[in-house]
Protein backbone atom coordinates (compact mmCIF):
# COMPACT_ATOMS: atom_id res chain seq x y z
CA UNK A 1 0.00 0.00 0.00
CA UNK A 2 2.27 2.45 1.05
CA UNK A 3 4.63 1.45 -1.84
CA UNK A 4 2.03 2.22 -4.02
CA UNK A 5 0.99 5.24 -3.00
CA UNK A 6 5.60 6.23 -3.24
CA UNK A 7 5.19 4.90 -7.21
CA UNK A 8 2.36 6.91 -8.19
CA UNK A 9 4.29 9.88 -6.45
CA UNK A 10 7.24 9.45 -7.97
CA UNK A 11 5.66 9.03 -11.53
CA UNK A 12 3.30 12.09 -11.28
CA UNK A 13 4.09 14.92 -13.96
CA UNK A 14 6.65 17.40 -12.48
CA UNK A 15 3.25 20.03 -12.82
CA UNK A 16 1.74 17.99 -10.40
CA UNK A 17 1.34 19.94 -6.83
CA UNK A 18 2.85 16.94 -4.54
CA UNK A 19 6.29 18.04 -6.34
CA UNK A 20 6.31 21.51 -5.86
CA UNK A 21 8.40 22.90 -2.51
CA UNK A 22 5.41 23.93 -0.37
CA UNK A 23 5.98 27.40 1.16
CA UNK A 24 4.85 26.29 5.43
CA UNK A 25 3.58 30.09 5.77
CA UNK A 26 0.80 30.93 7.95
CA UNK A 27 -1.24 32.66 5.46
CA UNK A 28 -4.23 33.65 7.56
CA UNK A 29 -1.65 35.84 10.32
CA UNK A 30 -0.30 37.17 7.13
CA UNK A 31 -2.64 38.07 5.70
CA UNK A 32 -4.31 39.88 8.75
CA UNK A 33 -1.14 41.05 9.37
CA UNK A 34 -0.12 42.77 6.07
CA UNK A 35 -3.59 44.48 5.63
CA UNK A 36 -3.59 46.07 9.48
CA UNK A 37 -0.01 47.25 8.30
CA UNK A 38 -1.06 48.47 4.83
CA UNK A 39 -4.39 50.40 6.84
CA UNK A 40 -1.93 52.43 9.18
CA UNK A 41 0.74 52.95 6.35
CA UNK A 42 -1.98 55.01 4.31
CA UNK A 43 -3.31 56.61 7.68
CA UNK A 44 0.50 57.62 8.16
CA UNK A 45 0.56 58.76 4.49
CA UNK A 46 -3.13 60.76 4.59
CA UNK A 47 -1.86 62.71 7.64
CA UNK A 48 1.38 63.38 6.72
CA UNK A 49 0.18 64.66 3.52
CA UNK A 50 -2.40 66.47 5.05
CA UNK A 51 -5.44 65.20 3.02
CA UNK A 52 -7.55 65.93 6.17
CA UNK A 53 -7.14 68.59 8.86
CA UNK A 54 -5.01 66.77 12.24
CA UNK A 55 -8.21 67.63 13.51
CA UNK A 56 -10.32 65.09 11.63
CA UNK A 57 -7.71 62.78 10.93
CA UNK A 58 -4.23 62.73 13.66
CA UNK A 59 -1.63 60.82 12.68
CA UNK A 60 -0.73 57.65 13.88
CA UNK A 61 1.97 58.96 16.15
CA UNK A 62 -0.37 61.27 18.14
CA UNK A 63 -2.78 58.30 18.33
CA UNK A 64 0.20 56.76 19.79
CA UNK A 65 1.23 59.52 22.33
CA UNK A 66 -2.37 59.87 23.46
CA UNK A 67 -2.49 56.09 24.31
CA UNK A 68 0.79 56.47 26.26
CA UNK A 69 -0.92 60.33 27.81
CA UNK A 70 -3.97 58.37 29.10
CA UNK A 71 -2.12 54.96 30.29
CA UNK A 72 0.49 56.98 32.35
CA UNK A 73 -1.26 60.53 33.11
CA UNK A 74 -4.77 59.41 32.50
CA UNK A 75 -7.55 61.53 30.75
CA UNK A 76 -11.25 62.42 32.20
CA UNK A 77 -10.49 61.94 35.57
CA UNK A 78 -8.97 57.68 35.46
CA UNK A 79 -5.85 56.38 33.26
CA UNK A 80 -6.81 53.82 30.72
CA UNK A 81 -6.46 50.71 33.05
CA UNK A 82 -8.96 52.52 35.65
CA UNK A 83 -11.33 53.54 31.91
CA UNK A 84 -10.61 49.70 30.57
CA UNK A 85 -11.60 47.74 34.01
CA UNK A 86 -14.53 49.93 34.50
CA UNK A 87 -15.82 48.88 31.09
CA UNK A 88 -14.24 44.93 31.35
CA UNK A 89 -16.53 44.40 34.50
CA UNK A 90 -19.69 46.09 32.71
CA UNK A 91 -19.48 43.78 29.57
CA UNK A 92 -18.35 40.78 31.78
CA UNK A 93 -21.29 41.30 34.72
CA UNK A 94 -23.85 41.97 32.16
CA UNK A 95 -22.81 38.71 30.07
CA UNK A 96 -22.60 36.72 33.42
CA UNK A 97 -26.05 37.79 34.38
CA UNK A 98 -27.28 37.27 30.66
CA UNK A 99 -26.14 33.78 30.53
CA UNK A 100 -27.78 33.24 33.50
CA UNK A 101 -31.21 34.30 32.51
CA UNK A 102 -30.82 33.63 28.87
CA UNK A 103 -29.68 29.72 28.65
CA UNK A 104 -32.78 28.74 31.13
CA UNK A 105 -34.81 30.62 29.29
CA UNK A 106 -33.38 28.85 25.62
CA UNK A 107 -33.86 25.61 27.73
CA UNK A 108 -37.47 26.45 28.11
CA UNK A 109 -38.71 28.07 24.85
CA UNK A 110 -36.78 24.58 23.09
CA UNK A 111 -38.20 21.96 25.56
CA UNK A 112 -41.93 23.54 26.47
CA UNK A 113 -44.67 24.86 24.00
CA UNK A 114 -46.12 26.40 27.08
CA UNK A 115 -41.99 28.70 27.33
CA UNK A 116 -42.20 29.20 23.82
CA UNK A 117 -45.23 30.51 23.69
CA UNK A 118 -44.78 32.72 26.32
CA UNK A 119 -41.46 33.71 25.96
CA UNK A 120 -40.62 33.76 22.95
CA UNK A 121 -42.47 36.86 21.65
CA UNK A 122 -40.88 38.61 25.03
CA UNK A 123 -37.71 37.79 22.86
CA UNK A 124 -38.39 38.77 19.85
CA UNK A 125 -39.39 41.86 20.95
CA UNK A 126 -36.41 43.01 22.63
CA UNK A 127 -33.93 41.66 19.41
CA UNK A 128 -34.22 44.04 17.13
CA UNK A 129 -34.36 47.35 19.68
CA UNK A 130 -31.52 49.80 19.43
CA UNK A 131 -29.68 50.34 22.51
CA UNK A 132 -30.23 54.22 22.27
CA UNK A 133 -34.02 53.85 22.17
CA UNK A 134 -34.13 51.79 25.49
CA UNK A 135 -31.49 53.79 26.90
CA UNK A 136 -33.51 56.65 28.27
CA UNK A 137 -36.12 54.29 29.66
CA UNK A 138 -33.81 52.29 31.71
CA UNK A 139 -32.40 55.20 33.02
CA UNK A 140 -35.93 56.42 34.31
CA UNK A 141 -36.66 52.82 35.76
CA UNK A 142 -33.94 51.92 36.96
CA UNK A 143 -31.80 55.44 37.84
CA UNK A 144 -28.07 56.03 36.83
CA UNK A 145 -26.58 53.82 38.93
CA UNK A 146 -24.05 50.74 38.01
CA UNK A 147 -27.11 48.35 37.89
CA UNK A 148 -28.58 50.58 35.19
CA UNK A 149 -25.29 50.09 32.64
CA UNK A 150 -24.96 46.35 33.21
CA UNK A 151 -28.60 46.15 32.37
CA UNK A 152 -28.46 48.05 29.04
CA UNK A 153 -25.66 45.95 27.95
CA UNK A 154 -26.80 42.47 28.78
CA UNK A 155 -30.25 43.71 27.22
CA UNK A 156 -28.17 43.96 23.67
CA UNK A 157 -26.65 40.46 24.90
CA UNK A 158 -30.05 38.46 25.48
CA UNK A 159 -31.02 37.65 22.10
CA UNK A 160 -28.22 36.24 20.71
CA UNK A 161 -27.57 33.91 23.46
CA UNK A 162 -31.02 32.85 24.06
CA UNK A 163 -31.51 32.19 19.98
CA UNK A 164 -27.83 30.06 20.40
CA UNK A 165 -29.31 28.22 23.38
CA UNK A 166 -32.73 27.27 21.29
CA UNK A 167 -30.95 26.44 18.43
CA UNK A 168 -28.28 24.24 19.93
CA UNK A 169 -31.20 22.21 21.93
CA UNK A 170 -32.67 21.25 18.19
CA UNK A 171 -29.10 19.97 17.74
CA UNK A 172 -28.90 17.20 19.79
CA UNK A 173 -29.80 13.97 17.56
CA UNK A 174 -33.19 12.57 17.67
CA UNK A 175 -31.65 9.18 18.81
CA UNK A 176 -29.36 10.80 21.34
CA UNK A 177 -32.81 12.05 22.98
CA UNK A 178 -34.34 8.23 22.66
CA UNK A 179 -31.55 6.97 23.98
CA UNK A 180 -31.80 9.00 26.58
CA UNK A 181 -35.48 8.34 27.06
CA UNK A 182 -34.84 4.19 26.64
CA UNK A 183 -31.93 4.97 30.06
CA UNK A 184 -35.58 6.33 31.48
CA UNK A 185 -34.51 9.94 31.80
CA UNK A 186 -36.67 11.94 33.38
CA UNK A 187 -37.19 15.78 31.75
CA UNK A 188 -34.74 17.61 33.91
CA UNK A 189 -32.11 14.58 33.07
CA UNK A 190 -32.88 14.92 29.44
CA UNK A 191 -32.02 18.71 29.54
CA UNK A 192 -29.01 18.31 31.95
CA UNK A 193 -27.19 15.23 30.29
CA UNK A 194 -28.20 15.66 26.44
CA UNK A 195 -29.86 18.52 25.64
CA UNK A 196 -27.78 21.34 27.21
CA UNK A 197 -24.75 19.74 26.55
CA UNK A 198 -25.31 19.47 22.94
CA UNK A 199 -26.65 22.83 22.89
CA UNK A 200 -23.09 24.10 24.35
CA UNK A 201 -21.47 24.54 20.78
CA UNK A 202 -24.10 26.93 20.07
CA UNK A 203 -24.18 28.47 23.18
CA UNK A 204 -20.10 29.22 22.84
CA UNK A 205 -20.92 30.76 19.56
CA UNK A 206 -24.32 32.69 21.19
CA UNK A 207 -21.52 34.28 23.95
CA UNK A 208 -19.32 35.32 20.80
CA UNK A 209 -21.93 37.29 19.44
CA UNK A 210 -23.43 38.94 22.72
CA UNK A 211 -19.84 39.86 23.36
CA UNK A 212 -19.49 42.03 20.15
CA UNK A 213 -22.76 43.43 20.76
CA UNK A 214 -21.73 44.02 24.11
CA UNK A 215 -18.68 45.89 23.27
CA UNK A 216 -20.98 47.76 20.52
CA UNK A 217 -23.66 48.92 23.53
CA UNK A 218 -20.73 49.84 25.36
CA UNK A 219 -20.83 53.47 24.65
CA UNK A 220 -24.09 54.01 24.83
CA UNK A 221 -24.40 52.26 28.47
CA UNK A 222 -21.71 55.14 29.32
CA UNK A 223 -23.43 57.88 28.15
CA UNK A 224 -25.07 59.14 30.88
CA UNK A 225 -23.66 59.46 34.76
CA UNK A 226 -20.27 57.37 34.30
CA UNK A 227 -17.37 58.81 35.60
CA UNK A 228 -15.24 56.11 33.94
CA UNK A 229 -15.08 53.70 30.82
CA UNK A 230 -13.73 53.90 27.86
CA UNK A 231 -17.23 54.83 26.26
CA UNK A 232 -17.05 57.24 28.49
CA UNK A 233 -13.54 58.34 27.61
CA UNK A 234 -14.27 58.48 24.32
CA UNK A 235 -17.37 60.86 24.88
CA UNK A 236 -15.42 63.28 26.87
CA UNK A 237 -12.61 63.54 24.07
CA UNK A 238 -15.28 63.88 21.38
CA UNK A 239 -16.82 67.39 23.39
CA UNK A 240 -13.55 68.97 23.20
CA UNK A 241 -12.82 67.56 19.34
CA UNK A 242 -9.73 65.62 20.92
CA UNK A 243 -9.72 63.45 18.14
CA UNK A 244 -6.36 61.42 19.00
CA UNK A 245 -8.31 60.50 21.93
CA UNK A 246 -11.10 59.58 20.44
CA UNK A 247 -9.51 57.42 18.27
CA UNK A 248 -7.25 55.76 20.93
CA UNK A 249 -9.93 54.57 22.82
CA UNK A 250 -11.76 53.15 19.94
CA UNK A 251 -8.33 50.83 19.13
CA UNK A 252 -8.93 50.00 22.65
CA UNK A 253 -12.10 48.58 22.44
CA UNK A 254 -10.97 46.69 19.54
CA UNK A 255 -8.06 45.07 21.19
CA UNK A 256 -10.03 44.35 23.86
CA UNK A 257 -12.89 42.68 22.08
CA UNK A 258 -10.47 40.84 19.81
CA UNK A 259 -8.77 39.65 22.84
CA UNK A 260 -11.84 38.48 24.58
CA UNK A 261 -12.82 36.64 21.31
CA UNK A 262 -9.45 34.77 21.10
CA UNK A 263 -9.88 33.96 25.11
CA UNK A 264 -13.20 32.49 23.88
CA UNK A 265 -11.97 30.24 21.08
CA UNK A 266 -9.24 28.83 23.63
CA UNK A 267 -11.84 27.71 25.68
CA UNK A 268 -13.81 26.12 23.10
CA UNK A 269 -11.06 24.41 21.75
CA UNK A 270 -10.52 23.44 25.51
CA UNK A 271 -13.74 22.77 27.00
CA UNK A 272 -15.89 21.69 23.77
CA UNK A 273 -13.29 19.55 22.62
CA UNK A 274 -15.74 17.41 20.43
CA UNK A 275 -16.91 20.28 17.86
CA UNK A 276 -16.93 19.20 14.32
CA UNK A 277 -15.82 15.77 15.36
CA UNK A 278 -18.92 13.59 14.41
CA UNK B 1 -39.54 -14.40 31.97
CA UNK B 2 -40.30 -11.76 30.69
CA UNK B 3 -42.18 -11.69 27.02
CA UNK B 4 -42.24 -8.47 24.50
CA UNK B 5 -45.39 -9.12 22.68
CA UNK B 6 -46.79 -7.07 19.37
CA UNK B 7 -50.49 -7.97 18.76
CA UNK B 8 -52.15 -7.07 15.71
CA UNK B 9 -50.45 -4.06 15.06
CA UNK B 10 -51.25 -1.12 12.71
CA UNK B 11 -49.87 2.02 12.21
CA UNK B 12 -50.65 4.77 9.67
CA UNK B 13 -48.46 8.18 10.15
CA UNK B 14 -51.01 11.14 9.88
CA UNK B 15 -51.75 12.48 6.43
CA UNK B 16 -50.83 9.30 4.82
CA UNK B 17 -53.20 6.54 3.01
CA UNK B 18 -51.29 3.42 3.51
CA UNK B 19 -50.63 2.18 6.66
CA UNK B 20 -46.67 1.54 7.08
CA UNK B 21 -47.65 -2.03 9.61
CA UNK B 22 -50.69 -4.19 8.90
CA UNK B 23 -51.94 -6.41 11.70
CA UNK B 24 -48.05 -7.46 12.61
CA UNK B 25 -47.98 -9.96 15.27
CA UNK B 26 -44.85 -10.72 17.13
CA UNK B 27 -43.85 -12.11 20.38
CA UNK B 28 -40.37 -12.10 21.43
CA UNK B 29 -39.87 -14.00 24.60
CA UNK B 30 -35.95 -13.46 27.10
CA UNK B 31 -33.92 -15.92 25.37
CA UNK B 32 -35.01 -15.57 21.72
CA UNK B 33 -32.92 -13.55 19.09
CA UNK B 34 -35.90 -12.29 16.50
CA UNK B 35 -34.58 -10.73 13.34
CA UNK B 36 -36.69 -8.65 11.12
CA UNK B 37 -35.45 -8.54 7.18
CA UNK B 38 -37.30 -7.13 4.51
CA UNK B 39 -36.97 -4.34 1.51
CA UNK B 40 -36.87 -0.88 2.07
CA UNK B 41 -40.04 0.67 2.94
CA UNK B 42 -41.47 -2.76 4.49
CA UNK B 43 -41.38 -0.67 7.86
CA UNK B 44 -39.01 -2.16 10.00
CA UNK B 45 -37.59 0.42 11.48
CA UNK B 46 -41.47 1.47 12.55
CA UNK B 47 -41.81 -2.10 13.79
CA UNK B 48 -38.47 -1.03 16.29
CA UNK B 49 -39.79 2.03 17.08
CA UNK B 50 -43.54 0.70 17.97
CA UNK B 51 -41.26 -1.96 20.31
CA UNK B 52 -38.86 0.56 21.91
CA UNK B 53 -41.97 2.93 22.69
CA UNK B 54 -41.00 5.30 20.77
CA UNK B 55 -43.95 5.28 18.71
CA UNK B 56 -47.93 4.24 19.15
CA UNK B 57 -49.40 1.91 17.16
CA UNK B 58 -52.53 3.11 15.35
CA UNK B 59 -54.60 0.07 16.48
CA UNK B 60 -53.18 -3.18 18.16
CA UNK B 61 -50.83 -3.41 21.18
CA UNK B 62 -47.58 -3.82 22.61
CA UNK B 63 -47.14 -5.52 25.86
CA UNK B 64 -44.89 -6.70 28.13
CA UNK B 65 -45.91 -9.22 30.36
CA UNK B 66 -49.34 -8.12 29.62
CA UNK B 67 -48.91 -4.54 30.80
CA UNK B 68 -49.17 -2.18 27.55
CA UNK B 69 -46.20 -0.10 26.82
CA UNK B 70 -46.74 3.47 26.35
CA UNK B 71 -43.10 4.55 26.38
CA UNK B 72 -39.23 3.82 26.05
CA UNK B 73 -37.95 2.15 29.33
CA UNK B 74 -34.82 0.98 30.38
CA UNK B 75 -36.27 -2.74 30.68
CA UNK B 76 -35.73 -2.42 26.24
CA UNK B 77 -32.33 -1.13 25.20
CA UNK B 78 -32.07 0.27 22.28
CA UNK B 79 -28.64 0.06 19.72
CA UNK B 80 -29.59 2.39 17.47
CA UNK B 81 -27.80 2.50 13.56
CA UNK B 82 -25.61 5.60 13.43
CA UNK B 83 -24.60 4.34 17.71
CA UNK B 84 -25.88 7.83 19.30
CA UNK B 85 -23.59 8.04 21.75
CA UNK B 86 -22.87 11.40 23.48
CA UNK B 87 -19.50 12.69 22.24
CA UNK B 88 -19.00 15.22 25.73
CA UNK B 89 -19.00 11.97 27.78
CA UNK B 90 -15.54 9.61 27.41
CA UNK B 91 -16.35 5.84 26.67
CA UNK B 92 -16.83 4.38 30.21
CA UNK B 93 -18.83 7.92 31.10
CA UNK B 94 -21.13 7.13 27.97
CA UNK B 95 -21.55 2.97 29.23
CA UNK B 96 -22.17 4.17 32.78
CA UNK B 97 -24.77 6.91 31.67
CA UNK B 98 -27.82 4.50 32.28
CA UNK B 99 -26.70 3.67 35.61
CA UNK B 100 -26.25 6.85 36.85
CA UNK B 101 -29.40 7.93 35.79
CA UNK B 102 -30.68 4.89 37.48
CA UNK B 103 -29.16 6.67 40.48
CA UNK B 104 -26.15 4.37 40.63
CA UNK B 105 -23.22 5.48 42.93
CA UNK B 106 -20.56 6.54 41.09
CA UNK B 107 -17.87 3.40 41.95
CA UNK B 108 -20.94 0.94 41.37
CA UNK B 109 -21.72 2.41 37.85
CA UNK B 110 -18.49 2.58 36.59
CA UNK B 111 -17.22 -0.58 37.26
CA UNK B 112 -19.91 -1.92 35.95
CA UNK B 113 -19.39 0.22 32.96
CA UNK B 114 -15.75 -1.09 32.91
CA UNK B 115 -16.77 -4.80 33.01
CA UNK B 116 -19.16 -4.05 30.17
CA UNK B 117 -16.04 -3.20 28.16
CA UNK B 118 -14.18 -5.57 28.94
CA UNK B 119 -17.33 -7.78 27.52
CA UNK B 120 -17.25 -6.13 24.22
CA UNK B 121 -13.25 -6.27 23.66
CA UNK B 122 -12.69 -2.56 24.61
CA UNK B 123 -10.51 -2.66 27.94
CA UNK B 124 -7.35 0.53 27.52
CA UNK B 125 -10.70 1.91 25.48
CA UNK B 126 -12.42 3.43 29.04
CA UNK B 127 -11.40 6.87 29.28
CA UNK B 128 -11.04 7.91 25.51
CA UNK B 129 -13.24 10.32 23.76
CA UNK B 130 -16.03 8.46 21.29
CA UNK B 131 -14.37 10.74 18.21
CA UNK B 132 -11.23 8.78 18.76
CA UNK B 133 -13.19 5.50 18.00
CA UNK B 134 -13.71 3.80 15.10
CA UNK B 135 -16.71 2.78 13.60
CA UNK B 136 -16.67 -0.87 15.50
CA UNK B 137 -15.41 0.29 18.28
CA UNK B 138 -18.47 2.98 18.91
CA UNK B 139 -21.08 0.79 17.67
CA UNK B 140 -19.11 -2.19 20.78
CA UNK B 141 -19.55 0.70 22.78
CA UNK B 142 -23.39 1.79 22.05
CA UNK B 143 -24.01 -2.19 22.65
CA UNK B 144 -22.39 -1.87 26.04
CA UNK B 145 -23.88 0.76 27.07
CA UNK B 146 -27.51 -0.78 26.14
CA UNK B 147 -26.30 -3.97 28.06
CA UNK B 148 -24.99 -2.15 31.19
CA UNK B 149 -28.42 -1.61 32.99
CA UNK B 150 -29.33 -4.87 32.57
CA UNK B 151 -32.34 -4.93 30.44
CA UNK B 152 -34.81 -7.32 29.23
CA UNK B 153 -34.84 -7.22 26.03
CA UNK B 154 -32.36 -5.53 23.56
CA UNK B 155 -33.40 -4.02 20.29
CA UNK B 156 -31.17 -3.28 17.66
CA UNK B 157 -31.80 -0.87 14.39
CA UNK B 158 -29.00 -1.90 11.73
CA UNK B 159 -26.39 -1.75 14.05
CA UNK B 160 -23.72 -3.57 11.97
CA UNK B 161 -24.85 -1.71 8.46
CA UNK B 162 -22.06 0.60 8.43
CA UNK B 163 -19.42 -1.89 9.48
CA UNK B 164 -16.91 -3.56 6.97
CA UNK B 165 -17.65 -7.54 6.31
CA UNK B 166 -14.30 -8.82 8.52
CA UNK B 167 -15.96 -6.24 11.77
CA UNK B 168 -19.67 -7.05 11.04
CA UNK B 169 -18.41 -11.32 11.05
CA UNK B 170 -16.52 -10.89 14.99
CA UNK B 171 -19.62 -9.08 15.43
CA UNK B 172 -21.93 -11.96 14.76
CA UNK B 173 -19.31 -13.75 17.10
CA UNK B 174 -19.72 -11.06 19.59
CA UNK B 175 -23.28 -10.23 19.63
CA UNK B 176 -24.10 -13.80 19.97
CA UNK B 177 -21.56 -14.06 23.28
CA UNK B 178 -23.21 -10.96 24.61
CA UNK B 179 -27.20 -12.71 23.78
CA UNK B 180 -25.87 -15.58 25.45
CA UNK B 181 -24.30 -14.39 28.46
CA UNK B 182 -27.01 -11.55 29.32
CA UNK B 183 -30.31 -13.40 28.63
CA UNK B 184 -31.78 -10.78 27.06
CA UNK B 185 -34.65 -11.25 24.39
CA UNK B 186 -33.03 -9.62 21.23
CA UNK B 187 -34.86 -7.77 18.27
CA UNK B 188 -32.34 -7.48 15.02
CA UNK B 189 -33.68 -5.03 12.13
CA UNK B 190 -31.33 -5.86 9.68
CA UNK B 191 -30.93 -5.77 5.60
CA UNK B 192 -28.36 -8.78 5.67
CA UNK B 193 -29.57 -12.38 4.76
CA UNK B 194 -26.67 -14.24 6.04
CA UNK B 195 -26.51 -12.30 9.11
CA UNK B 196 -30.37 -12.94 10.09
CA UNK B 197 -30.11 -16.49 9.52
CA UNK B 198 -26.63 -16.91 11.11
CA UNK B 199 -27.79 -14.94 14.66
CA UNK B 200 -31.60 -15.81 14.92
CA UNK B 201 -33.70 -18.10 16.51
CA UNK B 202 -36.43 -17.11 14.56
CA UNK B 203 -36.10 -14.68 11.40
CA UNK B 204 -39.35 -12.77 10.17
CA UNK B 205 -39.57 -11.40 6.60
CA UNK B 206 -41.50 -8.04 6.40
CA UNK B 207 -43.56 -7.49 2.96
CA UNK B 208 -44.25 -3.66 1.96
CA UNK B 209 -47.20 -1.70 1.25
CA UNK B 210 -48.16 -2.43 3.95
CA UNK B 211 -45.68 -3.66 5.86
CA UNK B 212 -46.61 -7.12 6.86
CA UNK B 213 -45.25 -10.04 8.36
CA UNK B 214 -44.87 -12.36 4.68
CA UNK B 215 -42.62 -15.39 6.69
CA UNK B 216 -41.34 -16.43 9.52
CA UNK B 217 -39.09 -19.34 9.92
CA UNK B 218 -36.81 -20.98 13.14
CA UNK B 219 -33.45 -21.42 13.12
CA UNK B 220 -30.81 -23.08 15.61
CA UNK B 221 -26.64 -21.78 13.54
CA UNK B 222 -26.39 -19.12 16.58
CA UNK B 223 -27.04 -21.24 19.52
CA UNK B 224 -25.01 -23.80 17.95
CA UNK B 225 -22.01 -21.29 17.45
CA UNK B 226 -22.19 -20.76 21.47
CA UNK B 227 -22.08 -24.61 21.66
CA UNK B 228 -19.08 -24.33 19.92
CA UNK B 229 -19.50 -25.20 16.19
CA UNK B 230 -17.16 -23.24 13.89
CA UNK B 231 -19.09 -20.36 12.24
CA UNK B 232 -17.83 -20.97 8.32
CA UNK B 233 -19.05 -24.52 8.67
CA UNK B 234 -21.93 -24.00 10.16
CA UNK B 235 -22.23 -20.96 7.14
CA UNK B 236 -21.21 -23.31 3.97
CA UNK B 237 -23.71 -26.10 5.51
CA UNK B 238 -26.52 -27.31 2.88
CA UNK B 239 -28.90 -26.44 5.30
CA UNK B 240 -27.97 -23.46 5.76
CA UNK B 241 -27.31 -22.32 2.33
CA UNK B 242 -31.03 -23.53 1.34
CA UNK B 243 -32.93 -21.56 4.14
CA UNK B 244 -31.02 -18.83 2.90
CA UNK B 245 -32.54 -19.66 -0.63
CA UNK B 246 -35.74 -19.23 0.97
CA UNK B 247 -35.10 -16.14 2.71
CA UNK B 248 -34.13 -14.34 0.02
CA UNK B 249 -37.24 -15.98 -2.11
CA UNK B 250 -39.70 -14.59 0.13
CA UNK B 251 -38.01 -10.97 0.42
CA UNK B 252 -38.15 -11.02 -3.60
CA UNK B 253 -41.83 -12.37 -4.27
CA UNK B 254 -44.03 -10.11 -5.35
CA UNK B 255 -41.65 -7.42 -6.63
CA UNK B 256 -43.16 -4.66 -7.55
CA UNK B 257 -43.72 -4.77 -12.01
Amino acid sequence: MTDNTADTAALSTPHSRGDRPKLRLPWGLVLGLSTSGGLILIWALASWAGWASPVFLPSPAKVWAALTRVAFDGYANATLLEHMAASLWRVFAALFFTMLIGVPVGLLIATSKIGRGILDPLVEFIRPLPPLAYLPLIIIWCGIGEGSKILVIGIAMLAPIVISTVSGVKAAGENQIRAARTFGATRAQLIREVMLPAALPSIFTGMRIALGAGWTTLVASELVAATRGLGYMIQSAAQFLVTDMVIAGILVISALATISEILLRWMERRFLPWIGKS
Amino acid sequence: MSVLSLSHISLTYPGTATPVLKDVTLSLSQGDFISVIGRSGSGKTSLMNLAAGFLQPSSGQVSIGGAPVTGPGPDRAVVFQDDALFPWRTVVENVALPLKLAGVARDEREATARRWLAAVHLEGQEDKHIWQLSGGQRQRVGIARALASGPDFLLMDEPLGALDAMTRDRMHELLLQLWDQSHTGALLITHSVEEALFLSTSVVVLAPDPGRISFQESYDYGRRFIRGEDPRALKSEPGFIAARERLLAAIYEKEPA
